[in-house]
């Protein structure tokens, strides 16, 4: 099972992540994080430092061939296998792999047709990965969430959130990607203005799954660095991700 | 077969992965360490299984422990060079057990064992004893065969040496192996969706233009993946061992580019270049008023003697174009002994940036070390003559038996040197490795390598 989710940037996506896998840990399940925004901060969300990204160990890789640095016969799929397995960040209740940084000049086709076959396998090691995507569109074009199960697209209440969250949906029929299930979810609504933000986020054609009130613990937390994850059980936020899991059947 | 073996044994648990929240231990890996080794080898005790050191079972839950695994073949048929093929197996072999991890090869083993799987039963011995059943099953040229395990950290690191000496002389053979010690290359076609005619053909002696992949890699893809963007193709007749043109490339090239390139040299900037692709390491360009050829590479920012950057040229002449004068190259070849050896190898390389020079000391002859000129110590075409006349280039010698055959190239060389017409001062205004311009009388006139100079440009706005 694929969960991604994405929207414009500052709407809400490392939050939302980072709330899923807080209610999805402790079920016994084998759960990955991905963080794939190279802008992004689902690591310090979920409270967990990181050394090496993937970005990182592709450009060490790089660099490698380039001076010679690896045995010829030394077989290089197995090499970038075990630094991208090195990268994972394990935990008692999930682990995370972090993409980080773009790809910096020169050809990346080789060694990104390899991490694509090579995170693939990962993945399917779990039972449950949950994909922060890289803010924007580009996630589709690019096609790194065309075997995702279920999107979330997240906006908060501003046109531009809107729009992008309705660009997705219509991005993604344009290029027939087809998931299984896609949903929105509206994030920083104020108490009471619930009915005429509905009513604008129609128009992204998209069917709403959860509405996440503005919430002060949240802006708190942001404010003083603290991982949402450790947001407490009853705080707003936290109820409508649990919701939302229990209304996709995930728990 | 696997009937002692207290866990499922199968293909189908290719690409397990443990958890470390599943795993019972590690063994090797990026906190500990770890090899392993075939050799073939006389008076092999068929069916020897030893485990030195603790058993799972004497293992503590969560450790990390050094792993070593030692597997000793004997043949008729089994010959030393097939020793890292069959060993490349293990990897793969050791992932058929349900329960055991195992990441990548060599000294840089890293193995997990899951907590399920110690439950039922599983102990290293029982890995031993499916690698030998496997291993013979997949090679049956293997008649006798025995395993070691080690968990012993002295043993460990003992037989750590013992295989990394193994691994040096086995690279050594590899660094060693050419063109002509191989049937097969292989093709690539990764680059297509931006250089639609682009094919790289990657040979023991030529790396990928990108660098990222040599022939070892090509033919481990193309057997994991015998669909995907790289596959084998046969030599076929030897055209021109010295250029590198073969029968089957040229074939294969036709095919792939669409017809749109039939010709291949390997090793030549000259008729028939290989193609390049656009994300090449460097650009290999013949320099005319010198007859030598330049090495440029994506690293470096300033100007070429062309008078144009990388960029500008990787533009040109890029997108799967060939372009007699240009090739897209690899750092790798630029450390193979074949290297432009058509051309004259480093004998004919007349300028590079001091940055690549410096990291091929051990590849360009020691006699042309000095001779040949960086950004430092040349940047015209001017500069660089009077470089490598001081330095007695051997290329001075081509040039200089030219300027004998052609009498009036001492004005010729006035003109491309400074880039004017005597009396008017002009300067270089463009420059393309290939320049088409439409000719009445459907003729087409096709320009390589041309400059242009002007003694005036004039920007009108229409």
């Amino acid at each position: 099972m694929i969960i991604a989710v994405s929207g414009k940037g500052g709407t809400g996506k490392t939050l939302i992540s980072s709330l899923l896998i807080k209610s999805l840990k402790g079920s016994g399940r084998d759960i990955l994080a991905i963080d794939a925004d190279p802008d992004s901060n689902l690591p310090e969300a979920l409270g967990i430092e990181v050394k090496r990204t993937v970005g990182d160990v592709r450009e060490e890789l790089k660099k490698d061939a380039a001076a010679g640095n690896i045995p010829q016969e030394a077989n290089k799929w197995d090499i970038l296998d075990y630094k991208i397995m090195e990268s994972v960040i394990e935990t008692p209740e999930f682990d995370l792999l972090v993409m980080g940084r773009p790809e910096g000049s020169g050809c990346y086709c080789a060694l990104n047709n390899m991490l694509r076959k090579i995170i693939g396998t990962l993945s399917s090691n779990y039972d449950i990965i949950v994909i922060d995507t890289e803010a924007g569109l580009e996630h589709l074009s690019r096609r790194t969430t065309q075997n995702v199960d279920i999107m979330l697209v997240v906006t908060d209440t501003s046109k531009r959130g809107i729009l992008t969250a309705q660009r997705i949906g219509e991005l993604s029929k344009e290029l027939d990607i087809s998931f299984d299930e896609s949903y929105l979810i509206v994030n920083r609504v104020k108490q009471g203005k619930e009915d005429e933000i509905l009513k604008k986020v129609s128009e992204t054609g998209l069917n709403v799954i959860g509405t996440i009130y503005e919430d002060e613990i949240v802006s708190k937390y942001d404010l003083e660095g603290k991982p949402l994850i450790n947001l407490p059980d009853d705080s707003c936020a936290n109820t409508a991700i649990s919701k939302i899991i229990k209304d996709l059947n995930l728990k | 077969m696997f009937k002692d073996i207290p866990v499922d044994v199968s293909p189908m648990y290719e690409g397990e992965r443990i958890r470390s929240a599943n795993m019972f231990i590690e063994l090797g890996g990026p906190k500990s360490s770890g090899a392993e080794l075939i050799q073939v080898a006389e008076d092999v005790e068929d069916g020897s299984l030893e485990v030195v050191g603790p058993e799972l079972s004497e293992m503590s839950e969560g450790e990390i422990y050094p792993f070593g695994i030692f597997i000793q073949i004997q043949g008729e048929k089994l010959e030393k060079e097939l020793e890292g093929v069959i060993e490349r197996r293990v990897h793969e072999l050791c992932n058929h057990v349900k329960g055991f991890m195992h990441l990548n090869q060599r000294d840089q083993i890293w193995c997990r064992v899951s907590k399920e799987a110690v439950e039922a039963g599983f102990k290293l011995e029982h890995l031993g004893k499916a690698l030998s059943i496997l291993l013979k099953e997949e090679f049956p040229i293997i008649e006798k065969i025995a395993v070691s395990l080690f968990t012993e950290k002295s043993e460990v690191e003992a037989f750590i040496e013992t295989a990394r000496a193994a691994y040096d002389v086995r690279d050594t053979r590899a660094m060693e192996l050419s063109d002509e010690d191989v049937d097969v290359f292989y093709g690539c076609v990764m680059c297509q969706s931006f250089a639609p005619s682009h094919v790289c053909v990657v040979t023991p002696d030529r790396t990928a233009l990108c660098g990222a992949i040599n022939w070892f890699d090509c033919r481990a893809a193309a057997k994991m993946d015998p669909e995907g963007p790289i596959f084998e193709v046969t030599k076929g007749k030897v055209l021109d061992a010295e250029k590198g043109e073969y029968s089957d490339v040229n074939a294969m090239v036709s095919d792939r580019s669409q017809g749109m390139v039939d010709r291949v040299y390997l090793h030549s900037v000259f008729e028939h270049p290989h193609t390049s692709c656009g994300c090449f390491e460097a650009v290999a360009f013949y320099v005319p008023e010198l007859d030598g050829i330049g090495i440029v590479d994506r690293d470096f920012r300033g100007e070429t003697p062309l008078g144009i950057p990388f960029s500008a040229m990787a533009g040109q002449c890029s997108g799967g174009k060939q372009i007699e004068g240009f090739t897209g190259l690899s750092m790798g070849y630029m450390r193979s002994p074949k290297f432009l050896r058509a051309d004259g190898n480093y004998k004919r390389v007349i300028w590079m940036p001091k940055e690549i020079k410096n990291s091929l000391t051990d590849f360009i002859p020691n006699d042309l070390i000095e001779k040949i000129p960086t950004e430092e110590d040349a940047g015209s075409i001017k500069e660089i003559r009077k470089f490598l006349k001081e330095h007695e280039h051997p290329v001075i010698e081509r040039f200089q038996q030219a300027k004998e055959e052609v009498e009036e190239l001492e004005t010729v060389e006035e003109v491309s040197d400074e880039g004017r017409v005597v009396g008017a001062p002009a300067a270089q205004v463009a420059y393309a490795p290939e320049l088409s311009m439409a000719a009445g009388g459907g003729v087409k006139i096709i320009l390589k390598n041309a400059k242009i100079y002007a003694e005036k440009v004039i920007i009108k706005k229409k």
